[in-house]
């Protein structure tokens, strides 16, 4: 015997399951009249943005599978890709050859880092997120000692526009002017009057491909076992924490790509900024899309991009015709990211319990229809 | 700790290598170099060679640049192997062209590419009408104010206020 709900139990359940998705569905339908854009202007910034940012939350996709929640430590791969940036910039490797070299020397740094990173979350077993999110900040002083310190007194730098007065150390910003836009030019063609970079949004299909194909084989399979539980996929003989490390390492290697694709499209590398801004905004986008910190798809993250972004683009011009302030706009973006983060967390924790009262309801009108 | 010598070890090694091989080969194609180009009177030899009074210049397949006499621009170019076609008329308005391929050393930033010379001495050695160029040391050296390094993830906000 099933538990019947009525029609408005289930509608409530779907918007309890879609609360955030419907949050943000209401505050850019207030905020776009508010902001005056045109529908033109708001497609084309909505494709730039998903060309810039999907890769980045796709990388996301694997260590939910895996049962690790948002991998906050996705910053970790960031920086990687930013050293592949500093590296290539200096040398002076322009274009697709540079970008290629700048992911090729991102892929080491960035297995060491995600298996660290693996073996740390493994010892915290059940504290995932929060400790993939303070690894970010301890990585972060050891990306500063090494940028800051390292790069030009023991990481040759020859490049007096990168090195600082002093001789060593970065700058605070790195022009990408040599790769700046090479991959979204490569194949851009205009739909309508928006440009569509067709090139890096074919570089995302692949990638999102490669993440349904995965699910699919063995490895895929075990991640997903290890996610649903742990102890059953042991007894099955699944290496667990192999397996979970491995989802940490494919994560923080595509978050590397995806910092170095973010970055082309910028074309200004903040040296010390942009890692730790990226893990924040691309968690926060998948949840805008619906994801959960058991449960994400790629849907997730194309709706996630054009929700959350649209609320990046509306809310300065729409601050600013509300209060005549732009900065309104801009605090607004990041009072919005790290609420987005806490309300799904939270929602996340009342689904779970919501769940386990409705199966034991469920199991009680069992008993009942059983004496 | 043994290293096991097998096929799966194997495969990873010459991934691994074809890697490396393809990120050399992106270092070698993806270089960039400037490559200046000159038009103003030189003394090769003990030699006048003096400047064109019209020219027009093509480094490999780029939009062409007209040079008048003492004018100097530069071209931005990857890789190494590079043409240029040089046309330009005498004074009997007869015009003639010149195509030349040369190589920029792999870690040279900019070389310099005499317009004069290399009309003079088509046929010569590249290294007649192409050499290394330093950037004079006023234009590179660093400024002497020492810049403040901002770490704060939310600067960008704070600065603004």
């Amino acid at each position: 015997m099933t538990l019947q709900m009525t029609k408005t139990q289930k509608l409530l359940r779907i918007m309890g399951n879609n609360m955030v998705p419907i949050l943000f569905l209401v505050i850019c339908a207030f905020g776009i009249p508010l902001s005056g854009y045109s529908a033109n202007f708001l497609a084309s910034e909505i494709v730039i943005r998903i060309s810039r940012n999907s890769f980045l939350i796709v990388s996301l996709l694997i260590p939910i599978l895996a049962g690790m929640g948002l991998n906050f430590g996705m910053t970790l791969g960031a920086m990687a890709g930013q050293i592949g940036l500093i590296l290539i910039s200096d040398w002076g490797i322009v274009g697709i050859p540079g970008i290629i070299l700048a992911m090729i020397i991102s892929t080491p740094i960035s297995v060491l880092l995600g298996w660290w990173c693996g073996k740390i979350l493994n010892m915290a077993r059940g504290r995932e997120m929060v400790t993939s999110y303070i690894i970010g900040f301890f990585m972060n002083g050891i990306y500063q000692l090494v940028v800051l310190y390292g790069m030009g007194a023991v990481i040759p730098v020859r490049s007096n526009a990168l090195l600082l007065p002093r001789g060593y150390g970065i700058r605070n910003t790195v022009n990408l002017i040599g790769i700046r836009r090479a991959l979204d030019d490569l194949l851009l063609i205009r739909l309508f009057g928006i440009p569509i970079p067709l090139a890096t949004l074919l570089v995302i299909t692949v990638l999102c491909l490669f993440i349904l194909w995965f699910k699919k084989t063995k490895l895929g399979q075990d991640m997903r076992a290890v996610g649903q539980d742990m102890e059953v996929a042991r007894a099955a003989g699944i290496k667990v924490e192999h397996t979970r490390i491995i989802s940490i390492v494919i994560s923080t290697v595509f978050a590397g790509y995806g910092m170095i694709l973010y970055l082309q499209n910028i074309g200004t590398l903040n040296t010390y900024n942009s890692h730790m801004q990226i893990g924040m905004f691309s968690v926060a986008a998948l949840l805008v899309g619906g994801a959960s910190v058991s449960k994400a798809n790629i849907r997730n993250v194309f709706l996630g991009v054009i929700l959350f972004h649209l609320m990046f683009i509306i809310s300065p011009m729409a601050g600013k015709n509300l209060i005549g302030q732009a900065q309104l706009g801009e605090y607004f973006r990041v009072f919005v990211s790290y609420g987005v983060i806490t309300i799904s967390l939270v929602l996340y924790e009342v689904r779970k319990k919501r769940d386990q009262h409705y199966v034991g309801l469920q199991l009680a009108a069992d008993q009942e229809a059983l004496q | 700790m043994k290293l096991a010598l097998t096929r799966t070890f194997w495969f990873r090694f010459v991934a691994i290598l074809i890697i490396l091989v393809f990120a050399v080969v992106l270092f070698f194609i993806g270089k960039q170099h400037t490559v200046l180009i000159d038009n103003k009177t030189v003394t090769v030899g003990g030699q006048e060679i003096r400047a064109l009074q019209l020219v027009e210049i093509q480094i490999d397949n780029k939009d062409p640049l007209e040079l008048a006499a003492r004018d100097r621009d530069k071209e931005d170019v990857t890789g190494q192997k590079h043409s240029v076609t040089v046309i330009y008329t005498d004074s009997n308005w007869e015009e003639y062209t010149i195509e030349r391929t040369f190589e920029v050393p792999l870690m040279q930033e900019m070389v310099l590419l005499s317009i004069p010379t290399l009309v003079a001495n088509p046929e010569a050695d590249q290294s007649l009408w192409l050499e290394n160029y330093e950037p004079p040391t006023y234009a590179v050296t660093a400024a002497d104010r020492e810049e403040e390094v901002i770490i704060d993830d939310l600067s960008v906000l704070l600065t603004d206020i």
